[in-house]
């Protein structure tokens, strides 16, 4: 935990935090947490660094899958899951594919994006997946012009799917009901003044 | 200029080592120009001349032009003199009558972007290397025979290896060490990595072996005083330092029958004087007459006489019967003669308080591994309880610092090199931990982890899966908290790019080791040359790692370089194969590179015996004349006497003056005449 100075001026308190990774900084409990989430065993990255060199978001951002694993092993918590980084994974699993240890970085992220929601840390853009996806089965609903598109192929306007079937909506909202997503998501956009 | 006694006929081969020289310079050129040398009657080309085909040309050109000499324009002697030797013999000549010109490692390989330079170097070369060949003679290698028995100094587990290979490959082997036990740096270790063996229980045998074993005579508590001789008849002073204590033999020979020590321990308990322990780093008591540790090898006390207060209470505790104490006894020297010796002589571990970031010897609770390896020992001082120096409580967190002195080039303690097995001696550490204290952490701060071996990269794994922490830094500094006693390790977790000041309840370094402080004296009476390093140098690195550059002297273990312990014992194994070679041989043949005595001019003077490094020159009475003798044995062609002689009467063949004049003025005239 960073030793606090008491300049008695808040902003250059945080300006001048010092940034030891101190013994206190860890939350094993986290590491553990992960592990049982993700079902790979995280503790064993040897930090190679496979995993951010076959990551096509890497090179597009600042986005380092093996500085997750590594505040994974450490027990940084709330670094881990307060860096907006953690949603750039597309999950495309180019790395687990290739970890010469054989653990599932893609999983760890999953894990830690899980742990993160606990706490409401949920990028805006995801939580508006949520409510679609609550009202119309689709993260990206059909539009017009997508609509359009498919008629032009000779396909029909609306895929087969909640869309062609709205029937099924009530299934999808009772399961995304049963882990409370809806209505954290909507809570939170509400308390975010949306 | 002398005469040659018979016409020259000179063949010159020029050897294009693939590109390695005819890369670098015209092949032809220097070919077409020895053809013109005086006295070479062929010059022939090929790509690799130490191949068959190339070898081939050499033979079949002495027997079609009857040549008397042969050159070889390729590499270095040190690489293929031999090969060529053996063609030239094989085509029907002395071997002795060829010569080599380097133009590989001392042109091509120098004046790689000099094509023209490098051309006229090698012209020069081949007409220098002409130039003596024309006065080459036959000359005849010396045989002497060799000593049936063999000596290993340090009875490490090293040393025990080679003498129980040696002994048991039927040569008597003196087995040398210093300490009043064999054992050596292993006997000090709790557990060998990856197998997590106890490292006591597979070393004993050894320790036992080489005490009962019928070719090995073993002196413990002895040190060599000196060394004379040569290859095959080594005579080594052995000094036997005052023990005190008699051995049941050593009673006998002074007529006690049924004496001498058995070990019972009644001297130690009655002795008054309390010292630290050296053997576990004086964590623990001892008396002032001691064993190491109850598996010594043999099982005899021993007196320290610097401590010792000679009450006598030892003495009559042990008994009018036994009557093995002897507070009088003084070093007795001993002379033994072998055929060749094996240096096992281990290392030390460097001063690492003179690191003083790390403050060890200043912060209680810092510790070496190898004090780690004595307090988790169950036969330890603390038996086998891992506890905090400042307060005997059991730590949580325990931080080990690699690489403490180790690839470290700043000069002082440190050393440059990589001291090869603290990785994984410290992942062993951090296994022990997580087994003995529940809920224990251990946090590795390392640069790399070099788990090079079998089973190595494996065991890693393992210790990573049982919950060790790696933190990528090297530590910087450690703090220690004056109220705890807790220690604050400082570093960079690279990985992370952050600043770590991590809070240690106990900190253990991997300290550098380096060779022992007596290594100096030993090689120098041994003849071996060091490395930059330090360490005892072989002759070669890859293709003769146990040999040295004097005959019949080889190394084993560490002390050759740094090295676990199967690294030790297969280089032990090594050295013994190589040193029962000679001795199983019988004989070795000497190249005739000796000085010469020309009786006729020699004044007997005797200025040139003092001269000599290996004392092989004496003075002798000859037909009623003082002359100079050469034990050509002993003599290894340095040319010192040949040229400090004032009459020059000493003639150092294959380098005679002639020969040498010779090449000079073939240099210095390109060819021509006076």
């Amino acid at each position: 935990m960073a030793r606090v100075k008491d300049y008695g001026n808040a902003e250059l308190e945080e300006k001048l935090r010092d940034t030891y990774f101190y013994t206190t900084d860890s939350n094993p409990q986290f590491l553990e947490d992960v592990k049982k989430i993700s079902r790979t065993a995280a503790n064993m990255c040897y930090q190679c660094g496979t995993c951010t060199g076959s990551c096509p978001s890497a090179p597009r951002s600042s986005y380092r899958i093996r500085l997750f694993m590594r505040k994974g092993v450490l027990g940084l918590e709330q670094e881990a899951l307060n860096d907006p980084d953690l949603w750039l994974c597309t999950t495309c699993y180019s790395c687990t594919d290739r970890c010469p240890r054989d653990l599932a970085p893609t999983d760890v992220i999953m894990a830690m994006r899980n742990l993160a929601f606990k706490y409401d840390i949920v990028p805006r853009n995801f939580l508006k997946t949520v409510q679609l996806i609550y009202t119309t089965g689709h993260g990206v609903p059909n539009n017009d012009v997508n609509r359009a598109a498919r008629v032009k192929l000779g396909l029909p306007a609306d895929p087969p799917t909640t869309h062609s079937y709205p029937e099924f909506m009530p299934a999808i909202q009772k399961i995304i009901d049963h882990y409370k997503m809806k209505e954290n998501a909507d809570r939170i956009l509400a308390e975010e003044g949306q | 200029m002398t005469e040659t006694k018979e016409e020259s006929r000179i063949g010159v081969f020029i050897c294009h080592c693939g590109t390695n020289i005819a890369g670098s310079l015209s092949i032809q050129e220097v070919m077409d120009y020895a053809k013109t040398l005086d006295g070479v009657v062929v010059a022939d080309e090929y790509q690799y001349m130490c191949s068959t085909p190339g070898q081939s040309k050499i033979i079949d050109a002495i027997k079609e032009h009857n040549l008397n000499g042969i050159v070889v324009a390729a590499c270095s002697p040190r690489l293929h003199e031999p090969t060529f030797r053996t063609a030239t013999q094989e085509g029907g000549l002395n071997k002795f009558r060829f010569e080599m010109a380097n133009i590989r490692d001392q042109n091509s390989w120098v004046h790689m972007h000099d094509w023209e330079g490098a051309t006229e170097k090698a012209k020069d070369q081949v007409l220098i290397a002409v130039a003596k060949a024309r006065m080459l003679e036959d000359l005849q290698p010396k045989s002497v025979p060799v000593e049936h028995s063999a000596l290993v100094l340090g009875g490490g587990v090293g040393g025990m290896q080679a003498a129980l290979d040696l002994a048991s490959a039927g040569i008597k082997t003196y087995l040398i060490e210093k300490a009043p036990t064999v054992g050596g740096r292993m006997s000090q270790l709790d557990k060998t990595f990856p197998t997590l063996d106890c490292s006591q229980c597979i070393l004993t045998p050894k320790m036992v072996d080489v005490g009962r074993h019928p070719n090995i005579e073993l002196r413990t508590y002895t040190e060599v005083e000196n060394v004379e001789g040569y290859i095959g008849n080594f005579t080594i002073t052995l000094r036997k330092k005052a023990r005190g204590v008699l051995d049941p033999t050593e009673a006998l020979e002074r007529g006690i029958i049924g004496g001498g020590c058995n070990g019972c321990g009644d001297c130690a308990e009655v002795c008054p004087v309390i010292k630290p322990n050296p053997f576990e780093f004086g964590m623990a008591p001892r008396k002032a007459i001691y064993i190491y540790h109850p598996q010594v090898m043999p099982l005899q006390y021993t007196v320290d006489f610097d401590a010792c207060v000679k009450c006598g209470l030892c003495v009559e505790a042990c008994g009018e019967e036994k009557r093995a104490i002897d507070l009088d006894m003084v070093d007795t020297f001993e002379k033994v003669r072998v055929g060749t010796c094996i240096l096992a002589i281990g290392y030390d571990f460097i001063p690492i308080e003179q690191k003083t970031e790390w403050g060890y010897k200043r912060f209680d609770n810092v510790i070496t591994g190898l004090e780690f390896e004595r307090l988790i020992c169950a036969s330890g001082p603390t038996g086998g309880k891992l506890i905090r120096p400042s307060d005997g409580q059991i730590p949580k967190k325990v931080g080990f610092v690699l690489c403490a002195g180790s690839r470290d080039n700043t000069g002082g303690v440190a050393k440059a090199y990589c001291s090869r097995f603290c990785c994984m001696y410290s992942l062993k550490h951090a296994h022990q931990i997580m087994e003995k204290i529940p809920g224990a952490v251990p946090y590795l701060f390392y640069m790399d982890i070099r788990s090079f071996g079998k089973m190595y990269e494996e065991f890693y794994y393992r210790i990573q899966n049982e919950g060790a922490k790696f933190i990528r830094g090297r530590v910087a500094n450690i703090l220690e908290d004056p109220t705890t006693k807790n220690l604050i390790v400082h570093t960079e977790d690279t990985l992370l790019g952050r600043p770590v000041a991590m809070e240690m309840d106990m900190v253990v370094l991997a300290a550098a080791i380096q060779p022992k402080p007596e290594a100096e004296r030993i090689r120098q009476m041994f003849g071996v040359s060091k490395s930059q390093d330090g360490w005892l140098l072989e002759a070669h690195p890859k293709l003769n790692p146990c040999g040295t550059t004097t005959a019949g002297i080889y190394l084993a273990g560490v002390c050759q370089g740094p090295k676990d312990i199967p690294d030790t014992v297969a280089q032990a194994e090594g050295a013994a194969s190589a040193a029962s070679i000679p001795i199983h041989t019988g004989e070795v043949q000497l190249e005739p590179y000796f000085a010469q005595c020309m009786d006729e001019i020699c004044a007997g003077c005797g200025m040139c015996v003092p001269q000599c490094p290996y004392g092989a020159l004496a003075l002798i009475d000859k037909e009623g004349r003082t002359v100079m003798e050469v034990t050509e044995a002993k003599c290894k062609g340095c040319g010192t006497c040949g040229g400090f002689c004032p009459g020059g009467a000493i003639k150092m063949q294959h380098f005679t003056s002639p020969q040498i004049c010779a090449q000079i003025d073939a240099f210095l005239l390109k060819g021509g005449e006076y």
